[in-house]
C-alpha cells in the first residue's frame, strides 16, 4: 500500500471479523474503515462501546489480524515488528506486570527498546516525575490504585519517546485533575510534533484535544473530519458580550429583527463541572481547613 | 551389586542421520498441509503468506536481540521468584532434616548405604525441581495472554522468538539456581553420611569391551551355524548368559584403547559381578572358581591369571600387577602358557587391544555374565564430578520439559499445556521402550526383533480367524495387502515414536549411585543431543504458534 510520508497511519477497507471455533462468522467488529491520521496531529476515535474503536487500535498494533483490507502505520504493515520502535501504546486497562515497581516496570520496557542503562536511568526518572509517582515509585504495582495504574501506563508508553502514541480510553479512571494532566500532557506531545491517536466514549475529552476525529457505530465509520468543521452549525451565529442591561437587550432584538433574524437564546455561561471541581480542589489544597465559596456574578 | 543398564557408547552420526530424517518429514508435512489449507482459503496470496512466514523465521532468528531475550529472561526470573517459585527449598530441606529418620543404616553393606543416599537426593531433586519449574513453564505465558500483559511487551520492538528464548531462560535460570543449592545441600548431607568403615566416595572410571561366547566345546559357533552364546539357565529377562563350568565355554571380553598411560600407576584392574547359577550344591560355603585369561589379539600372546572366587553381589577387584589382594604385596610376575616371563606393556597392551577370557573352573557349574559385569578399571574421578555430572544430567531434563511447556504455553492455556507437557513427558518416560519395541522392524529386517501380529488390520485378521501371534499368517495377496498397508501405519507410528522423547536416559542415579562416573560418551552426549535435537524444534514450534496467534482473539 502506497502512503504519502505525511501520514503516519492508513486504513483502506479495514475490516475484521470474528469467528467461532468451525470458522463461522460470529461478529463483523469492523466494516470497511479507511482512514488517514496525519503527522502532528491528535486524532480521535469515537464510538459507543462495541462501535469497533478498540479493535481498529489493535488492528493497529498487530494484536489481532484484519479479515480483509490493509492498515500501515509509519509507511510499514502492522505486523512488522520493527514500526514498533517509534510507537508507545497505552492499553485500556493498565496490563502491566503488577508484581513490579514503577522503577522496575520502566526500566523493564526501557530493556526492550535496548536502550542504555543510563538513558534508562534518566528517562525512568523524568517520567516518573511526569506522571507525579515520585512518592510511589518503589511500590509494587498491585499496591496502586486505578489512577496510579493509568499514570504509570502511560510512562511505559512514553519509555521510548515515540513519535506515534496510541491511547486506548486515557482519561478513564483518573480524576478530573488526573484527567486535566492527562488532556494537558496529549496537547503539550501535540506541540512536540508528536502524533497522537486516542479512542474514548468521552465526548469533551476528545472535542477538549483532538485536530480530527472519526466516530464509528456497529463497526462502521459515521463520521470524519475536523472537530471544529463538524461542530460548526454555520446557520447560527452566537455573539459573547459583557453583561446587559435590559434596555440595551431590547435595542439588540430591534436590530436583529431590522436584519430578519431573532434572538434564540439568551443565558448567562455558566462554567464546566470540570472547571468548578479544579478550581474546589485547588483552592482547597491552597487552603486546607476552609470551605471554597465560588464567587457569584 | 550389581548394573542393571549396559551403557553404550551413543552413536552421534546415526542419531543426526534420523534427526534428520524425522525433521525434514516434519517440516514437509507440516508445510503440505498448511500450504493447503491457505491455499484454499485464500488463493495465491495465502501461499506467498506462507512463504513470507517461512522466510519471515529466518529473518526473524537472526535479527534476535540477545540484550531483549536477556531482559526477559530476567524478568521471567523475578516473577517466578515473586510468586515463590523459590519455596521448593523449604520442601528440599524438610525432606534433608527428617530423611535420615527413615533411611536404613546398612552398616554391614556401605556400598548399598552409599546408593540409597546417592538415589534419594539426585531422585528427590529431580522430583521436586521439575513439577515446580515445569508448572510455571507451562502456565508462565498463558496467563501472560490472559492477563495481557503480554500486550504491553508485543507492542514494543519485540519478536516473537525473543518472548520464546526469554521465558525460556528466564525458568531455566530458576531451574539452575534449585539445582545449585539443593545439589550443595544433597552433596554435603551425601558425604556426612557416608559410613565411617566406608572411607571416601569415588566415582570409578571404567572401559567397557564387547563381550561375544566360546561353546563348551569351544567353538564361536554353534550348531546351527550362529554365532555362539551363553547358556540361558531359565531367566525370562535374557540379560545375562551363562558359561558352564570346567567345559571350554567361554565369555570374551574385548577392549579397545588400552594403554598403560591410562591406568592407575600402571596397574591393571579387572572388576567383575558375575552371577552364579548352581546346578548342585557343591561346596555351599564356597564361591564358584573363575579364571581370567589375558590375551593380545594382534601377537596371541595369552597370559592365564590366578584363579579368583565370585562373591556375588559385590564388586569383585582383581588386580593383575599387584599382589595386594593376597596381602603379600610387591608387583606380579605375567607368565604366559608356555611359563615364560611376558611384559604386560611391551607383550601383553601392545597394539591397544586387549581381550580378557574369563572361564568357570566349578563343574557343573554356571557362571553368568553380561556385557558390563566386567570393566577395566582407569584412575578413579572425585565423587563430584559424578555428582556433578548427575545434577547437569538432571538439568538437560529440566531444560525440555522447560521448552517444551513454553511452546505448549504458545498456543495452549495453562491447564492444557499442562496437560499436554505431563503427556509427552509420562510417554517419553514410562511407554518410550514399547514403543521401541512396536516399531523395532522399520529399522531392523531381523525377524527375531519383530513383534507378529502388531499391524492394526493383521490384528483385526487374527483376531476372529483365531490366529495367535505365534502362528505365521498364509502368504496370499490379501495377507500381502493387509501387510503392505499395515507398514504404512508402522512407519507413521515409527514418526509419532520420535515426537516422544525418551526421558529415562537423563536418569544418572545408577551411575552416581554405584560409585561410577557418568561417561561422556554413554550418557552426556546422548542426553546433550536429545536436549539440542527436541528443544530446537520445539522453538521453532512455539515461535510460529506465537506469530501466527492473535493474541486478542475472541
Amino acid at each position: 500500500m502506497s502512503t504519502s510520508p505525511e501520514n503516519v497511519i492508513v486504513t483502506r477497507n479495514l475490516t475484521k471479523t470474528y469467528r467461532d471455533f468451525w470458522g463461522r462468522p460470529k461478529v463483523k467488529a469492523l466494516n470497511s474503515l479507511s482512514i488517514d491520521v496525519k503527522r502532528g496531529e491528535v486524532f480521535g476515535l469515537l464510538g459507543p462501546n462495541g462501535s469497533g474503536k478498540t479493535t481498529t487500535l489493535k488492528l493497529l498494533l498487530g494484536l489481532l489480524f484484519p479479515t480483509d483490507g490493509e492498515v500501515s502505520i509509519l509507511g510499514r504493515p502492522a505486523t512488522d515488528v520493527s514500526k514498533n520502535e517509534k510507537i508507545g501504546y497505552l492499553p485500556e486497562e493498565s496490563y502491566l506486570y503488577r508484581f513490579l515497581n514503577a522503577e522496575e516496570t520502566l526500566d523493564f520496557y526501557g530493556r526492550l527498546f535496548d536502550m542504555p542503562a543510563s538513558v534508562r536511568k534518566e528517562r525512568t526518572r523524568e517520567l516518573i516525575k511526569m506522571v507525579q509517582l515520585d512518592h510511589a515509585k518503589r511500590r509494587q504495582l498491585k499496591e496502586y490504585s486505578k489512577g496510579m495504574t493509568r499514570r504509570i501506563g502511560l510512562a511505559q508508553a512514553l519509555i521510548n519517546d515515540p513519535e506515534l502514541i496510541l491511547l486506548d480510553e486515557p482519561t478513564s479512571g483518573l480524576d478530573p485533575i488526573g484527567s486535566r494532566d492527562m488532556k494537558d500532557l496529549i496537547i503539550g506531545l501535540k506541540e512536540r510534533g508528536k502524533t497522537v491517536v486516542m479512542c474514548s466514549h468521552l465526548l469533551a475529552d476528545v472535542q477538549d484535544v483532538c485536530d480530527r476525529i472519526a466516530i464509528l457505530d456497529g463497526g462502521e465509520l459515521k463520521v470524519f473530519g475536523r472537530v471544529q468543521d463538524l461542530l460548526k452549525d454555520q446557520g447560527v451565529t452566537q455573539i459573547k458580550t459583557s453583561k446587559l442591561p435590559p434596555e440595551a437587550m431590547k435595542e439588540v432584538e430591534a436590530v436583529l429583527q431590522k436584519h430578519g433574524s431573532k434572538v434564540m437564546e439568551v443565558d448567562n455561561p455558566t462554567a464546566t463541572l470540570e472547571e468548578l471541581f479544579i478550581k474546589t480542589v485547588r483552592e482547597s489544597a491552597a487552603r486546607p481547613g476552609q470551605r471554597y465559596i465560588p464567587p457569584s456574578n | 551389586m550389581q548394573l542393571s543398564f549396559d551403557p553404550r557408547p551413543f552413536d552421534l552420526l546415526g542419531g543426526l542421520k534420523v534427526w534428520g530424517v524425522v525433521c525434514l518429514v516434519v517440516v514437509a508435512l507440516a508445510w503440505g498441509i498448511a500450504g493447503l489449507l491457505m491455499f484454499l482459503q485464500s488463493g495465491a496470496p495465502g501461499l506467498a503468506r506462507l512463504i513470507d512466514l517461512t522466510t519471515g523465521l529466518i529473518r526473524d532468528f537472526l535479527q534476535t536481540s540477545p540484550r531483549r531475550v536477556w531482559a526477559l529472561a530476567v524478568h521471567t526470573f523475578r516473577e517466578a521468584a515473586r510468586k515463590r517459585a523459590l519455596w521448593v527449598f523449604a520442601v528440599f530441606a524438610v525432606l534433608f532434616l527428617f530423611a535420615g529418620w527413615f533411611m536404613p543404616e546398612l552398616k554391614q553393606s556401605p556400598d548399598m548405604a552409599i546408593r540409597n543416599y546417592v538415589s534419594f537426593v539426585l531422585r528427590t531433586i529431580t522430583w521436586l525441581t521439575i513439577p515446580v519449574v515445569g508448572l510455571l513453564a507451562c502456565w508462565g505465558l498463558p496467563e501472560d495472554i490472559r492477563l495481557r500483559s503480554l500486550h504491553t511487551v508485543v507492542t514494543k520492538p519485540v519478536r516473537r522468538q525473543e518472548i520464546v528464548l526469554g521465558r525460556i531462560v528466564g525458568f531455566l535460570g530458576i531451574g539452575l539456581l534449585v539445582l545449585l543449592i539443593v545439589g550443595s545441600v544433597g552433596y554435603v548431607w551425601i558425604v556426612r553420611q557416608v559410613p565411617e568403615n566406608f572411607g571416601q566416595v569415588t566415582a570409578r572410571v571404567p572401559i567397557y569391551g564387547e563381550l561375544r561366547f566360546l561353546t563348551r566345546e569351544g567353538k564361536s559357533e554353534d550348531e546351527q551355524g550362529m554365532e555362539a552364546s551363553g547358556v540361558n539357565v531359565g531367566d525370562e529377562a535374557i540379560f545375562r548368559q551363562f558359561v558352564e563350568g570346567n567345559t571350554q565355554a567361554r565369555a570374551i571380553w574385548r577392549f579397545e584403547g588400552v594403554d598403560m598411560n591410562r591406568l592407575q600407576n600402571g596397574q591393571l584392574i579387572l572388576e567383575s559381578t558375575f552371577q552364579s547359577f548352581r546346578t548342585h550344591k557343591g561346596k555351599v560355603d564356597q564361591e564358584l572358581l573363575g579364571q581370567f585369561t589375558l590375551v593380545n589379539p594382534k601377537n596371541g600372546v595369552r597370559v592365564p591369571l590366578q584363579t579368583f572366587f565370585n562373591r556375588e553381589f559385590r564388586r569383585n577387584s582383581y588386580n593383575v600387577t599387584e599382589r595386594n589382594s593376597r596381602g603379600e604385596g610387591g608387583k606380579l610376575e605375567l607368565k604366559d602358557e608356555q611359563g615364560r616371563t611376558v611384559d604386560l606393556a611391551k607383550d601383553v597392551l601392545d597394539g591397544g587391544q586387549l581381550d580378557v577370557e574369563v572361564a568357570c573352573l566349578s563343574p557343573g557349574q554356571f557362571m553368568g555374565m553380561a556385557r558390563p559385569d566386567l570393566f577395566i578399571r582407569l584412575p578413579d574421578r572425585a565423587f563430584l564430578t559424578a555428582y556433578g555430572k548427575g545434577l547437569f544430567s538432571i538439568f538437560l531434563m529440566l531444560t525440555m520439559i522447560v521448552v517444551l511447556g513454553v511452546m505448549s504455553g504458545c498456543f495452549l492455556k495453562g491447564p492444557v499445556a499442562t496437560m499436554l507437557t505431563g503427556f509427552i513427558f509420562l510417554v517419553g518416560r514410562l511407554s518410550h521402550d514399547f514403543l521401541q519395541q512396536l516399531t523395532s522392524d522399520k529399522l531392523l529386517d531381523n525377524p527375531k526383533l519383530q513383534m507378529r501380529g502388531r499391524g492394526l488390520l493383521e490384528s483385526l485378521y487374527r483376531l476372529p480367524t483365531h490366529l495367535g501371534p505365534q502362528i505365521e499368517v498364509e502368504d496370499n495377496t490379501t495377507q500381502r495387502v493387509i501387510k503392505a498397508i499395515d507398514n504404512i501405519e508402522l512407519n507413521a507410528l515409527w514418526g509419532v515414536k520420535y515426537l516422544f522423547p525418551d526421558f529415562t536416559q537423563f536418569d544418572a542415579t545408577a551411575f552416581v549411585a554405584n560409585s561410577f562416573d557418568v561417561p561422556w560418551d554413554a550418557a552426556l552426549l546422548p542426553n546433550l543431543a536429545t536436549t539440542i535435537g527436541f528443544c530446537v524444534p520445539w522453538i521453532i514450534v512455539g515461535y510460529f504458534a506465537l506469530k501466527c496467534r492473535e493474541l486478542e482473539a475472541k
